[in-house]
């Protein structure tokens, strides 16, 4: 064992050790009186409920050894977590932001993701599918049947949490006072100039999922979450004007079901080699790629209803 | 040489952002009020974005990359301050202890908020 220094609990290291395992309370009592009283007690708590686990002392000199032996190699296996912690977490770090480097360039052709079937996607995908954008074409059309899952998962999760959090029709719903007139000033500015451009936006990446990044769901999420938007700023009210429940059931029942129709004719055709009657037209343009535009449109606006739903059903228990 | 310069102002704005981001997250630790969590917090959601996207805009030069890059500027200092807006204000209204640590305005009831 070392020698102790006599001013030990004063020195700059243990000072460091008692604020890294956060022993050590700010030294400015007056800064923070809310929080003292409450982690006095907690310590109290702690070492009540910890006595049974002190050791008591023991005459038997083989048992003393064993127990040191015990102790002390606890007592190391801490420091040496301590030590480990910080030495894991720098080595990660670096391997990682080392790794960034050797990446491939985005989309290159070269990168070993692109072997073997995703070759033939990208060979072949524009000239059957008619997208542009590769993973709209795979989501939709060739994975066409996942998604379909995917949508319908949606769906059940949303007829869930109703069957658990709706309110009956006699029960009033819970609303805090002034909430229903919406939130303060600066938020309900900022949401009339957002509000919009996310909806657009929102429209924009579901018409365009063909063509560039994005797709339904990714379309569908940017406008659920203007929607939440708006009804967190003006209220529930003024939500109901435009997206009540009675609405909101045609759009969701009406998409998903218009969606089964399109994507069963879509695998019919091309499960029999059956020429579709939608053409793929121009690769490129907003018309075209056949089916895949409107199915994009039918889970974009699924998407958008579940996130709605979700948080209407969470705050008042009704849409 | 141009090109150093640019990478080398770039790489300055970047690591100016990792550099305000990394005390943001210090202070959203070692902070112990709420209030003061939260402009530790608002410094990473305005500052640190703001050097760390307009360093990639200088990398990137005038493109409609970089017009996109200013859009998420745009729409990030609109919204993160309203939302840090609306965090404060509940934590002054919720807060039974605020005057214990900060100074509160006497007119004010109970630091309700204004509107």
């Amino acid at each position: 064992m070392s020698r102790v220094r006599s001013d030990y609990e004063k020195s700059f290291r243990a000072r460091f050790r008692r604020y890294i395992s956060g022993e050590e309370e700010l030294k400015d009592v007056d800064y923070m009186p809310l929080f003292e009283k409450q982690i006095a007690d907690e310590r109290a708590e702690d070492e009540k409920a910890t006595e049974h686990y002190l050791v008591p002392p023991i005459k038997d000199p083989q048992e003393d050894a064993r127990l040191y032996a015990e102790y002390s190699g606890i007592k190391w296996f801490r420091r040496l977590y301590q030590v480990m912690a910080v030495v894991l977490c720098v080595a990660i770090c670096g391997v990682l932001i080392y790794n960034i480097a050797f990446m491939p360039g985005f989309g290159s052709a070269d990168s070993p993701m692109n072997n073997g079937v995703s070759e033939r996607y990208l060979e072949k995908g524009e000239e059957e599918t008619g997208v542009t954008n590769i993973v709209t074409g795979l989501i939709i059309s060739y994975r066409g049947f996942d998604t379909f899952g995917e949508t319908h998962v949606l769906f059940i999760a949303t007829i869930a949490v109703m069957i658990l959090l709706k309110l009956r029709k006699d029960e009033k719903p819970v609303v805090a006072e002034g909430e229903e007139e919406g939130g303060d000033i600066i938020l309900t500015t900022i949401a009339r100039v957002l509000v919009p451009m996310i909806f657009l936006f929102g429209f924009y990446v579901l018409v365009n999922g063909h063509l560039s990044p994005g797709g339904g769901f990714s379309g569908g999420a940017v406008m659920g979450a203007g929607l939440i938007l708006y009804s967190a700023s003006f209220g529930f009210t003024k939500t109901a004007k435009f997206f009540n429940e009675k609405i909101y059931d045609i759009i969701k029942v009406g998409s998903l079901l218009l969606y089964s129709m399109l994507i069963g004719y879509n695998l019919f055709t091309g499960a029999n080699g059956i020429a579709s009657v939608v053409p793929l037209g121009r690769a490129g343009e907003i018309l075209s790629a056949g089916l895949i535009l409107p199915i994009n449109i039918l889970v974009g606006l699924e998407v958008a209803c579940t996130m709605y739903a979700f948080y209407a059903l969470f705050r008042k228990g009704a849409i | 040489m141009n090109e150093w310069v640019v990478f080398s102002f770039a790489a300055i704005l970047i690591i100016g952002g990792l550099l305000v981001s990394l005390i943001a997250a210090f202070g959203l630790f070692k902070f112990r009020f709420a209030l003061n969590r939260m402009h530790a917090a608002a410094m990473c959601d305005t500052l640190a974005i703001l050097l760390v996207l307009l360093g990639l805009i200088v990398i990137d030069g005038a493109s409609i990359l970089s017009l996109k890059l200013g859009l998420i500027i745009v729409l990030l200092w609109c919204a993160s301050p309203v939302s840090s807006h609306l965090l404060a204000n509940m934590e002054v209204i919720v807060s039974s202890k605020l005057k214990d640590n900060c100074e509160v305005p006497e007119q004010e009831e109970g630091g309700a908020s204004e509107s």
